[in-house]
């Protein structure tokens, strides 16, 4: 186990050496130019050639790649061009965001989904599973921006309660400080202002593991291990959920890992519509200025925490099925 | 298992009961909702709108514009060029201290522009101060500018250059901490979330009436406007959904602002190869632009049909020009005597993701083919764009817009002049070069000053490098319970005068 986490860790290094070179070559090559995005359409070709020689985007672009790759082995992600902050610390300050709004979504997600899911697919071909399937059809049909802007207009519009913007309290700590202190505000604060964007990107996941949750345990309920577990005369109860569930939730581990991740890279559209300030809006931002220092930054953190995400994952099917080993 | 489902269904349900029911703003506080995140605060180094809404709050400049255009004393109480407009000299206000309490001199300003003129420094608007030559300080309240050459409209850039401290100018953090001498002060920010800015109660003008600014960016449009509607921002800061107008403007509960603006949009034509370097070509693509169609149906009414290069708002424009109004009829005409009627002509168009522009070149396209012009539209992200634009040549027709022409010379020099720096039409003239070089030297409050720019004006639209599309319109929306705030001319409002904002 151990030396399986080691290899895989050292297999990150030429991923993530492969990507860096893939985002600087993406950034440097494709049209626009940050220097030009920092003018805007005043621009004076002295002013350009100036502000170039500043930046450095005047050397050759290996000169430029071994210059930033070498800062970054270093820990040192270079400084914003427009905003003159290191990236690292950019990055950093979304993070908490960013994280708490995924979070939210997949618990929100799973803690809907699966059970969702197992009462279609025991109750099959009732009215509960088809309840169920229209759900998850619905959810799947629903883009994101669409249910984020319904949920403000009739939902935000009308409680007052609910925010139409912005984070509030952390969820994280405000749940630390309802355990130690039993003051639920900063959690109260924190949870009123990430419902809504955690629904609007939960709910399209809800509905995919809802649909995956049930032909996953339809297929394991045929299994012969489960008719050897009913003969056993076990309960209904143990069946479908010792020998059952716990098995047709691999694939279900696979996709919350993967969407977690994916997540982790910043939601952009919710971020946007709701104006949460998380990593998302951070980096495609700096696209739009041709901000290279935070998308070469921003892509190689988030390439890494994907990494680490999927690593977790991979760990996690030996917890769910013990005959998986990694040796 | 569904126990504890339940046990946690119940916990949220008790949490979300603990709170009252408010989220509504703060009566200590203005809340500005604002269409972007501002990129920095130091007045030197920023070009973006959403930064100076930021930096006008928190800093000033030696002159302003009032709502009227018209310029008037902020730090400096007079002002004046020598006879031969060589310089110009400021008299300070000697009652003004930074937010760290120092006073503020003759040093600052000095310190400001000598910053953003040195070729070191990376002050991306160098080119709008580059005729200064020389500061002078006299004493720690009267300083001359000598130039290096006289530009009559330098003071307007001036106006576009808040001052910063020469004692705080050089620390690391200025850009994300910055110390100026406006009425609110700023106390924290959270990127892409709120800024806190608190106000300063040793201000030299008359006293912030509310305690607390705060800037929300929130760049959805939809979401902003919701936010407003739900009270949870006091005024509604940038771009507009152009559908949702009427509705506001019929809702007794919102005040809807409009004035004339500062800007416009155009078709931009390559007047150096191709077709378009014949001028009949181009008056006749200017004559199929349906602007009345453009202004009422994809800009729903915001801004006026388009006519010159500088806004009806100035002293200067003039409508006295060369008609290229609508009119397919002659268009035909134009192309026919140009020897190009009945050809296959196929012109390539270039715009941006701006959703109004696409609109306008799909509008564009079916009336060009009337007259038998194909035009080919492709749509780049604004990055690639820009390139294309101001680093070759390879285009024919694109869409642009200009904001902020508060003169003549800014409206026309870089735009026209042969060595224009922003001449993207590569378009030459010697009799229009010839006035855009005396325009600069002629007071700007003469008649010989507004002949000049006349000329200027009938040259370039008789040329048609440029198809007008449209002048700009500023939209300010607001609650009732805000007073002393109007729409501003220059964006929907400069935040200038916040410290007299009243929010009832």
């Amino acid at each position: 186990m151990f030396k399986y986490i080691i290899r895989r860790l050292l297999q990150l290094i030429p991923v993530i050496i492969g990507i860096s070179i893939v985002v600087f070559m993406i950034v440097h090559l494709a049209p626009g130019d940050p220097i030009l995005m920092m003018l805007g359409e005043d621009a004076t070709p002295e002013d350009y050639l100036r502000l170039q020689r500043i930046y450095g985007f005047d050397r050759p672009i290996y000169e430029q790649y071994l210059r930033w790759a070498g800062n970054a082995i270093q820990g040192d992600l270079g400084v914003s061009i427009r905003q003159g902050a290191p990236v690292s610390m950019l990055i950093y300050s979304r993070l908490p965001a960013t994280i708490e709004l995924a979070f939210v979504s997949v618990l929100l997600a799973v803690l809907l989904g699966v059970p969702l899911g197992v009462l279609a697919a025991i109750k099959r071909q009732s009215p509960v599973d088809f309840f169920s399937m229209v759900i998850a059809l619905l959810g799947v049909s629903m883009p994101g921006f669409w249910v984020a802007l319904m949920l403000l207009t009739y939902v935000a519009l009308n409680v007052g309660w609910i925010p139409m913007f912005g984070r509030g309290g952390s969820v994280f700590y405000g749940l630390w400080q309802l355990i130690t202190t039993f003051d639920g505000s900063e959690l109260y604060d924190g949870l009123r202002y990430v419902m809504l964007p955690a629904i609007s990107i939960g709910t399209a996941m809800m509905a995919i593991i809802t649909r995956l949750t049930r032909s996953s345990l339809l297929e394991i309920m045929g299994k012969d291990y489960i008719r050897t577990a009913r003969a056993k005369g076990l309960t209904e109860r143990v069946v479908v959920f010792k020998h059952g569930l716990r098995n047709a939730l691999l694939p279900v581990v696979t996709v919350v890992g993967i969407q977690f991740g994916a997540m982790l890279g910043g939601a952009v559209i919710t971020e946007t519509v709701f104006a949460w300030p998380g990593a998302g809006r951070l980096i495609v931002n700096a696209i739009q200025q041709r901000d290279f220092p935070i998308v070469q930054g921003g892509v190689l953190m988030m390439a890494l925490i994907f990494t680490l995400v999927n690593l977790t994952v991979d760990l996690s099917y030996a917890v769910l099925n013990p005959r998986i080993r990694y040796d | 298992m569904n126990r504890k489902v339940g046990i946690l269904v119940l916990a949220v349900v008790l949490v979300f009961g603990l709170g009252s029911a408010v989220s509504a703003a703060r009566p200590d506080t203005i809340v500005i909702g604002s269409g972007a995140e501002a990129v920095g605060l130091d007045p030197r180094l920023e070009t973006d709108v959403p930064s100076f809404e930021r930096i006008n709050v928190i800093f000033e400049a030696l002159v302003t514009f009032n709502t009227e255009m018209e310029l008037v004393p902020r730090l400096a109480t007079e002002w004046g060029f020598s006879d031969d407009g060589m310089t110009l000299t400021f008299w300070l206000r000697d009652d003004v201290l930074w937010h760290d309490g120092e006073p503020f001199t003759a040093e600052d300003v000095k310190y400001t522009f000598d910053w953003v003129l040195d070729g070191d420094n990376a002050a991306p608007n160098r080119a709008l101060y580059a005729d200064i030559g020389v500061i002078e300080i006299e004493d720690d309240y009267l300083v001359h500018f000598h130039l290096d050459n006289p530009n009559s409209f330098l003071l307007n850039n001036i106006a576009r250059m808040p001052v910063v401290p020469a004692h705080h100018g050089e620390r690391g953090d200025f850009r994300t901490n910055p110390i100026g001498t406006g009425p609110y002060k700023f106390v924290n920010w959270s990127r892409d979330d709120i800024m806190n800015l608190e106000a300063f109660n040793d201000y030299w003008g008359s006293e912030p009436i509310h305690p607390y600014v705060q800037f929300r960016p929130i760049p959805e449009a939809s979401t902003r406007l919701l936010a407003f509607e739900a009270g949870e921002i006091d005024m509604y800061q940038g771009g507009m959904v152009p559908q949702e107008l009427p509705r506001l403007e019929d809702d007794p509960n919102i005040i809807v602002e409009r004035a004339p603006g500062t800007g416009y949009s155009y078709l931009g034509f390559n007047t150096k190869v191709g077709p378009l370097a014949d001028v009949r070509v181009r008056q006749a693509i200017s004559r199929v632009i349906n602007r009345e169609a453009i202004v009422e149906r994809v800009m729903n009414g915001i801004g006026t049909p388009g006519v010159s290069p500088i806004p009806p708002t100035l002293p200067w424009f003039s409508d006295d020009v060369f008609d290229l109004g609508y009119d397919i009829d002659k268009a035909r005409a134009l192309l026919e005597e140009a020897g190009v009627w009945g050809e296959d002509l196929t012109l390539r168009l270039y715009t941006n993701e701006n959703p109004d522009r696409i609109r306008i070149a799909e509008i564009l396209q079916f009336e060009a083919a009337r007259v038998g012009i194909t035009v080919n539209v492709t749509i780049e992200e604004w990055g690639a764009y820009l390139s294309r634009i101001q680093d070759t040549e390879d285009y024919d027709i694109f869409i642009l817009g200009w904001g902020g022409q508060l003169d003549p010379d800014r409206a026309m020099y870089r735009q026209f002049h042969t060595d224009g720096p922003n001449n993207y039409t590569f378009f030459s003239n010697a009799r229009l070069d010839e006035l855009l070089e005396l325009g600069r030297t002629l007071d700007p409050t003469t008649q010989e000053s507004i002949e000049v720019y006349t000329e200027a004006q009938q040259i370039v639209v008789e040329n048609a490098p440029y198809g007008f599309i449209n002048y700009t319109e500023e939209v300010l929306i607001y609650h009732p319970h805000i007073e002393g705030i109007t729409v501003h001319p220059y964006s929907a409002n400069s935040w200038q005068d916040v410290h007299l904002v009243r929010k009832n």
